[in-house]
């Protein structure tokens, strides 16, 4: 009897002996080991020194030069995304009253937009797409109305594009979206104009919103009727494809600007005057404005990889019931290995000639626009989010129904198996008192 | 010699350089043109309110919640904030309920004048989606690759995200739909990615449940500036028992915060200041907390629009971009 229980009590002591660090290794979460120290050796710098090569229609090379860029990152534009989801829409508040109205946007695109998208698709991807909305409805503010015109106000134009019943949705669901409206107001509010708060009119009908994108009024010809239908020619849409190149420039981060005017060295001033500052008119991106943005966005690129990499280490040091599965480490480890070719490009422009050099810029860039992307997969890798916070109480509630009831009869029969022994020991000792005395005795 | 010269010209004006700050030589006209439109709202690298109303009870008694959400998506719409920028979580399952005597409506009033179910009403996540993990999936920004646009919080480092939530909670949790439960911490834990990743640059919690000031007490990330109903310990209490529908329809702190915002417009100046100096205990039967340990500006210098309205930034643009035009040379 005393054997049974004593075996039943060993075994189920010997299944707690194997079974706790079993429990514990197969519960456990699993976290790959990140490599904190490579990530924390860069330095997410605001400025790069990047050598800045100067081709001057001169004589001899005018200098090979090191500045600092600071990437200043404008109020207006958007931060870099390898792809924009650009939207062109034409709204025509009222075709009913006023004329029917449908553009050449097909042709207009590909003679004045597809230039500007084809020179920077090796930098980022614009992808176009257009609608007609009819009876598109007012705008959500209320023109004012005076001398047969209507006037927009500045206090106006925030809230103008936010029209409940203006459908600018986008099937792209990460891409930011970049939307172009041709606004057609309704004959009655024809021509709009956008005026100050004193009603001079600011000689243009179109603005910019910023991160948002673009609104140009197009205003139709005197003459129109209403149930007139009215065609934007490609002609026509050339001067809103303009307003829209300006805008997207901006909202990307073109900065109007030549790069020299503010050296002071006499050199540069006197050259300044020799260089070709017109605008682009062919692609609306001239080349060393496309440069810049490469150069900004490689900034801006890296800046990201870094930042995401440092914060995912951080978060995950921090949270110490997260998984991290191989995927992350790998994805991590991609990432700085193309932190490191950007690096190595980077210090390729120094060493290579100059027909050379813009493919190094070429492949800086790519791999600084990798490791963002990278880190931020890493980041926001859907496996990352584990229900967090699981307090002490919750284990003690969830093991105690199943242990308590095995526990109690375990360690009722330790307590007898023990007692049992000392009782025994004590009999025994009694025995042997008594053996003593009766020898003595004898 | 002359073949270097000759490389040099073909080479011509070309010019890589990046310091670029003065404005370009453009037309001497567009510079008159240029004006940029003073903003009157305090819009410094803030660009975009986005708004995050989550009701996290369902079945027919916890009407007031859904009520609740709902106005105040309502109002968050009415001050301006595009559809596109609120992600509303709604078990939705009052205005089709067969209990419900008006069909397709939500009020927040026994009145009823105002059918919160009315039109244009988005909800993003709805019935059993709404749970914990679509919750906090939706902050930290880790949803899975195939979720559309209008599930996803695209915000930025210059946005100003409000979070509102409501339903039944506790000390440190928030019971989602009878089923499971968010905890302070993990609220706490998901704030601090999305400020590590940059996803907000300030939040405005608020939350109308019963100990709700327990559940922002464990925040730990910058920026938050944080509002709740009652104390730990205390309820927080429905208002306005509807005869005709059977149910109470709102909950005092909510009430209240949308009785201020109603005189609250696109163009207000009022101050978070304001609407906390309106908080009242005798009327909201509980004590509002409101945590600002965390935010660094001023209540007073905080206005109501720098999270509720649309601070869309504007600019003219003076001319459009000369593209396919021959330019003269010289």
């Amino acid at each position: 009897m005393h054997r049974e229980r004593q075996v039943a009590v060993f075994s189920i002591l010997l299944l707690l002996l194997v079974g706790l660090p079993l429990w514990w290794t197969t519960t456990r979460v699993y976290r790959a080991d990140l490599p904190a120290d490579k990530v924390n050796h860069f330095v997410p710098e605001n400025a790069l020194e990047i050598p800045l090569i100067f081709y001057i229609d001169t004589e001899h090379l005018l200098s090979t030069e090191k500045a600092r860029k600071k990437s200043q990152s404008s109020h207006s534009a958007v931060n870099y995304a390898p792809e924009y989801a650009l939207t062109l829409t034409l709204l025509n508040e009222d075709p009913v009253n006023g004329a029917v109205v449908d553009w050449d946007i097909e042709q207009a695109v590909d003679v004045y937009l597809k230039p500007f998208v084809d020179k920077i698709s090796s930098l980022t991807k614009l992808s176009l797409s257009s609608q007609v909305l009819h009876h598109a409805g007012p705008p959500p503010v209320v023109p004012l109305r005076a001398n047969n015109q209507s006037y927009l106000t500045p206090e106006m134009l925030p809230h103008f594009v936010n029209s409940p019943s203006w459908n600018f949705a986008s099937i792209d669901p990460i891409s930011p979206m970049l939307n172009f409206i041709l606004f057609v107001p309704a004959l009655a509010s024809q021509p709009m104009h956008i005026a100050d708060e004193k009603g001079d009119t600011q000689g243009t009908e179109a603005f910019l919103v910023s991160q948002w994108g673009g609104v140009a009024i197009a205003n139709l010809p005197d003459t129109t009727r209403p149930g007139d239908k009215v065609k934007l020619s490609q002609a026509n849409m050339q001067k809103y494809i303009g307003y829209y190149i300006s805008q997207l420039r901006r909202l990307i981060g073109i900065r109007n600007g030549t790069p020299l005017s503010t050296h002071n060295s006499h050199t540069h001033k006197s050259t300044i005057s020799r260089i070709d500052t017109h605008l682009a008119t062919e692609t609306g991106i001239s080349d060393w404005e496309f440069d810049a943005l490469l150069r900004q966005w490689l900034i801006h690129n890296r800046r990201t990889a870094i930042t995401t990499l440092q914060s995912l280490v951080r978060l995950v040091n921090s949270l110490q019931n997260m998984v991290v599965m191989d995927e992350i480490k790998a994805q991590v480890d991609k990432s700085l290995d193309a932190l490191y070719k950007a690096e190595q490009a980077l210090t390729d422009v120094l060493t290579s000639n100059s027909s050379r050099f813009h493919h190094c810029y070429q492949d800086a860039f790519e791999s600084a626009a990798a490791a963002a992307a990278l880190a931020e997969a890493a980041f926001f890798d859907p496996s990352m989010v584990s229900m967090l916070y699981f307090p002490d109480q919750h284990k003690y509630a969830i093991y105690m129904p199943f242990f308590l009831p095995v526990a109690i009869p375990v360690l009722a029969a330790i307590k007898r198996i023990i007692s049992e022994r000392r009782r025994n020991s004590a009999i025994v000792a009694d025995a042997n008192a008594a053996d003593h005395v009766a020898k003595k005795s004898n | 010699m002359n073949f270097l010269r000759a490389l040099l010209h073909i080479a011509g004006i070309f010019l890589t350089a990046y310091i670029l700050t003065a404005e370009v030589a453009q037309a001497a006209g567009a510079h008159n043109k240029r004006q940029k439109i003073a903003q009157f709202l305090d819009t410094e690298n803030h660009t975009n309110n986005w708004a995050v109303l989550v009701c996290t009870s369902r079945f027919w008694f916890n009407y007031r919640h859904i009520a609740n959400t709902l106005s105040m998506y309502r109002t968050v719409k009415r001050m301006g904030i595009p559809d596109s920028h609120i992600i509303l979580m709604l078990a939705d399952d009052m205005a089709c309920n067969p209990r419900n005597c008006y069909p397709a409506t939500v009020f927040d009033h026994p009145q009823k004048t105002t059918d919160l179910y009315g039109d244009n009403v988005e909800v993003d996540y709805r019935g059993y989606e709404v749970t914990v993990e679509n919750f906090i999936r939706l902050l930290t920004g880790r949803v899975e690759a195939q979720t559309p646009r209008n599930k996803r919080l695209l915000s930025d480092d210059k946005s100003n995200v409000f979070i509102y939530m409501t339903g039944h909670g506790g000390e440190d949790f928030l019971k989602f739909q009878d089923a499971e439960e968010v905890n302070s911490y993990d609220i706490a834990d998901a704030m601090q990615q999305m400020w590590e990743k940059k996803r907000y640059r300030e939040i405005l919690f608020m939350i109308d449940t019963c100990q709700a000031n327990t559940m922002y007490s464990k925040f730990y990330s910058p920026n938050v500036l944080s509002i709740g109903s009652s104390d730990k310990g205390e309820n927080s209490y429905s208002y306005f028992y509807d005869h005709d529908i059977g149910v109470s329809v709102i909950d005092r702190f909510t009430y209240y915060n949308l009785d201020f915002f109603e005189s609250v417009d696109m163009s207000s100046r009022h101050t978070m200041a304001d609407l906390i100096g309106t908080y009242n205990t005798s009327l909201i039967h509980s004590n509002p907390g409101v945590r600002t340990d965390l935010y660094a500006r001023e209540l007073q210098k905080t206005y109501l629009t720098d999270f509720f309205g649309a601070v869309q930034e504007v600019e003219l643009t003076a001319e459009p971009f000369p593209i396919g035009l021959k330019q003269a040379t010289g």
